[in-house]
């Protein structure tokens, strides 16, 4: 049996409305911010970086969701058919716009991931940048292929290891190899707030990347190394989007447990030191700013709140609102954070919040098709630049790390920078 | 004449007519065109996909498919489920004509717009709030961004002025339609422009009898239409919406009839009338998922059988006569009758929901059992009570929700009448209780001269051709003068 069996009446219920094209499909009237080189940030916009991109409909929602019925009904057979699919299911970002935007309400990442893995269990080769990501996941505990002694190189002081601490941070492959202005600026920020924490030094990688490309057993042994490692913690920061959206919302389903432990991102835990007072960013920054919600941390996340709703109701009608709001409220701690920070002019991009346009990292994308990711980026780069912004704020190492290429390549003259890299400066 | 099976060589000669990336035999591509739901149960796998982007490529792929005999079925959007796709074998190409999604011109003069068949409804909507705010494109009322102007126009489908300005077919100016043997021309005024002077499609009944009917509705069966000249609309910017509860289908009815038919007064302000009955909004949530006692919806403020008025004016104070004035015929009604009609005080919330143009509002009525189906007629407004209520017990009788949807078409002339059959699509069971009921149904509707909308070759169209053979006789006469070889959609409408 397929793993997209389990998903079987969720993926008839697709019609091919093909809302999933669209950012803002039932919004047409939104106020826009106007025309920015020939593109209308207006009403309802292209929202799916593949279809945009590619044009047909397979590598749409809806033409995906058909592909899953043919398995199901074994019209497209796995061992014939695999590599066909495959290669029309890998570019697909797995941003989630297609969950957002589908009034039939179905999991989309999770048929389409369900898929993926489905193509690994019947040994449909993994894209060769795909095989080496997983296998050096599990080897080196990285994606990276990086020596795991040299994780915490990244660490310029000894106090950021308390063996008695109950908040860890779970830093990431990304941030302790990579962006170590991310994993530095994090752990100043904590410390500048008093907060007793420890860095979480034996940690390996969270197992994102190989669930995003299907490759769930190799999976399953970095969830359970990770389990296994850090018990004592009551509470897990992450600076990391796909990290905390992975501790979040996959190792619940893959263990069949809830976590041992509470997890925030840290937009969620600095977005309540601000608030509270206890960090206080005091030097002005005197720039015009937007913000670059991460589909990690943000639609992936609210999809999953909702999911966990709407399984709890006994009511869709009446809950409805109720998801509404606390959608809302997740998407407000970045925009809380940057609304302390004295001079800053901020200006929102026009595709936000559930409606974000994929930054084109995530996914496997990034390693699997790296021009298609750096056109997508592109293309978030210049709705950035349409709000008149200096700086282009994000919170996610991949995000960050693909918005950078777009800056290279559109050869624009935006910046762009982590959050907390910025609060760090400030406060 | 016999249609023949795609082949290599004439893949590629529909590779050098539109280019390598734009023709596919890929099966899992092809396969991600597939539906069978929302208006048709049956679809085909194409064995190609083509995918032109100018007028000249159309052209040129129907002559190289006219000439070895392939089927062609063409699709703008392709939201008309399994109606978008072949119907019959061989299946030949889908082509997808969704890369032409050009606006041409917005003359707000003539009051028209040209849009090539892939211009997407939230596009164009977009387009025309930042630049004709004044003007509204005439987009589907209750289909999804997707859909098309074009799509909806040639299928005579609902605009977002239905009830006062006709079908969306009767905005149409003119058509620009490629034959299979690769001639071009245009209908109405437009066709004299066919020198390339320029001449503009200002009056749609053109040199001699028109021939656009031939083609709105033909489900493309008679050419492939590559431009539309449609009316805009104004778009004051005084609106809302009015509603009522009712007793029944026939007091939605009756009570609205003499409303409707103030011409040249409030009616014309009234660009969209439509209700239902309560189940209509219960099976928008899953089954288990929702309450299914009338008593929630009642406490609600839901009737069990409801409509609205959705108005638009010049000005605020013409707003507030009109509702006046629909008040007042409510209360007339209830006066003669006995039978008062109960004014449903709306949320701000649920009035600007229910305006947006385009709208979700047909799309999530797959969450109740996981799927459905549309099965669509006109009837004469007055016939509407009759044929919902029948369909209503009908549904109940096969065990389905009794769930439907009515509007008025040209001030209460006709009516559209929509039972939405909410079926478990994975159950090959209820499937073919599904076919059953469109069965037994559409005799009934039939023998009462009523007329599907979309209607199913394999169902409906039997039962229509029997009725005028006379009429068949000479429409398939036409469509050999057009397109001798049958290369265009077979099947579709039954021939």
């Amino acid at each position: 049996m397929t793993r997209i069996e389990k998903y079987k009446k969720e993926i008839y219920r697709c019609i091919q409305c093909r809302s999933c094209y669209f950012a803002y499909s039932g919004e047409p009237d939104r106020e826009g911010i106007g025309e920015h080189e020939g593109v209308l940030y207006e009403g309802i916009m292209d929202g799916c970086p593949a279809q945009h991109t590619f044009g047909w409909n397979a590598y749409a929602n809806a033409g995906k969701m058909w592909i899953a019925r043919g398995v199901i009904e074994g019209d497209l057979k796995l061992d014939e058919d695999g590599e066909e699919i495959r290669d029309l299911l890998m570019p697909c970002i797995v941003c989630g716009n297609c969950q957002i935007q589908c009034e039939n309400k179905i999991p989309t990442v999770d048929i389409i991931e369900a898929l993926r893995a489905d193509l690994v269990d019947a040994n449909v080769p993994l894209l060769d940048k795909h095989e080496f990501l997983g296998s050096k996941a599990v080897e080196m505990n990285n994606p990276y292929n990086e020596p795991h002694e040299k994780r915490t190189d990244w660490l310029p002081f000894d106090e950021f290891r308390n063996k008695n601490a109950e908040i860890g941070y779970y830093v990431g492959c990304t941030a302790s190899y990579r962006q170590f202005k991310v994993s530095q600026s994090t752990a100043s920020l904590m410390k500048k707030a008093n907060v007793d924490f420890s860095v979480i030094t034996d940690e390996v990688c969270c197992g994102s990347p190989l669930l995003r490309t299907g490759q769930i057993e190799r999976a399953n042994i970095l969830v359970e190394r990770n389990l296994k490692q850090f018990k004592q913690f009551k509470t897990v920061v992450f600076s990391c989007a796909g990290c905390y959206r992975t501790f979040k919302v996959d190792y619940p389903k893959l263990t069949g447990k809830p976590l041992p432990f509470e997890v925030k991102h840290t937009v969620e835990f600095f977005d309540e030191l601000v608030s509270s007072g206890q960090l206080n960013p005091k030097q002005p920054f005197n720039k015009v700013a937007t913000w670059h919600d991460p589909c990690h941390l943000g639609r992936h996340i609210v999809v999953d709140m909702e999911q966990e709703m709407l399984k709890k109701s006994e009511n869709w009608l009446m809950d409805e609102r109720k998801i509404k709001k606390a959608m809302s409220e997740w998407f407000a701690h970045p925009r809380n954070i940057i609304a302390k920070i004295p001079g800053i002019e901020f200006k929102e991009m026009y595709r936000v919040n559930e409606n974000s346009y994929c930054c084109g990292a995530g996914g496997g994308v990034k390693a699997g098709y790296p021009d298609f990711a750096v056109d997508t980026s592109v293309e978030r780069i210049k709705e950035a630049e349409a709000t008149g912004a200096d700086i282009l704020l994000t919170t996610c190492s991949f995000c960050y790390y693909n918005l950078w290429d777009a800056v290279k390549k559109a050869e624009s003259e935006i910046q762009v920078m982590d959050l907390f890299e910025l609060l760090n400066q400030l406060v | 004449m016999t249609l023949r099976t795609l082949t290599s060589d004439v893949v590629v000669k529909f590779e050098k007519a539109v280019g390598i990336d734009f023709v596919t035999t890929n099966k899992v591509i092809r396969y991600s065109y597939l539906s069978k739901g929302i208006m048709g149960l049956d679809a085909i796998l194409p064995d190609a996909v083509v995918r032109p982007k100018e007028v000249s490529e159309v052209q040129e792929v129907l002559q190289i498919a006219d000439e070895h005999h392939i089927p062609v079925s063409p699709a703008s959007g392709g939201l008309s489920g399994g109606f978008a796709l072949p119907q019959t074998e061989p299946a030949g190409i889908l082509l997808d004509l969704s890369r032409m999604d050009r606006v041409l011109e917005v003359d707000i003069d003539n009051r028209y717009v040209i849009v090539e068949p892939g211009v997407q409804t939230g596009k164009v909507w977009a387009y025309f709030r930042k630049n004709y705010p004044d003007w509204a494109p005439p987009v589907p009322d209750g289909a999804p961004p997707s859909a098309t102007i074009l799509g909806d126009a040639i299928e005579r489908g609902f605009s977002l002025v239905t009830g006062a300005f006709g079908p969306q077919a009767d905005l149409i100016m003119g058509l620009e339609v490629v034959l299979p043997n690769g001639d071009l021309f245009r209908t109405g005024s437009w066709a004299l422009s066919e020198k390339g002077n320029g001449f503009k499609p200002f009056y749609r009944w053109g040199p001699g009898p028109n021939f656009d009917g031939l083609f709105l509705g033909s489900q493309g069966t008679m050419g492939v239409i590559t431009k539309a000249a449609i009316r805009i609309i104004p778009h004051p910017h005084a609106k809302t919406i009015v509603a009522y509860g009712h007793s029944s289908f026939e007091a939605i009815q009756d009570a609205t009839l003499n409303i409707l038919k103030y011409e040249m007064g409030i009616a014309d302000n009234l660009v969209m009338v439509q209700g239902g009955n309560w189940p209509l909004i219960m099976t928008r949530w899953p089954e288990l998922k929702v309450p299914k006692d009338y008593d929630f919806y009642k406490k609600l403020n839901i009737s069990e059988w409801w409509q609205n008025f959705e108005i638009w004016a010049h000005s605020d104070e013409e707003l507030e006569f009109v509702k006046k004035r629909v008040a007042e015929e409510m209360e007339h009604y209830g006066d003669k009758t006995g039978n008062p009609p109960v004014e449903w005080k709306l949320h701000p919330k649920q009035i600007a929901s229910r305006m947006k143009k385009p709208n979700l509002i047909a799309v999530p009525y797959a969450l109740y059992r996981g799927g459905f189906l549309f099965i669509t007629w006109y009837t004469p407004w007055n016939d509407s009570a009759e044929m919902s209520r029948y369909y209503s017990n009908k549904m109940v009788e096969y065990g389905f929700p009794p769930v439907i949807w009515v509007a008025s078409i040209d001030h209460g002339r006709q009516a559209i009448v929509m039972p939405i059959v909410c079926f478990d699509s994975t159950d090959p069971t209820r499937v073919e209780q599904v076919r059953a009921l469109d069965q037994v149904t559409s005799e009934y509707c039939y023998e009462h001269g009523w007329l599907n909308y979309r209607p199913n070759p394999r169902i409906h169209s039997p039962l229509m051709w029997d009725r005028a053979p006379t009429y068949f006789k000479y429409l398939k006469a036409m469509k050999q003068i057009l397109d001798p070889k049958g290369i265009l959609h077979p099947g579709r409408l039954g021939f």
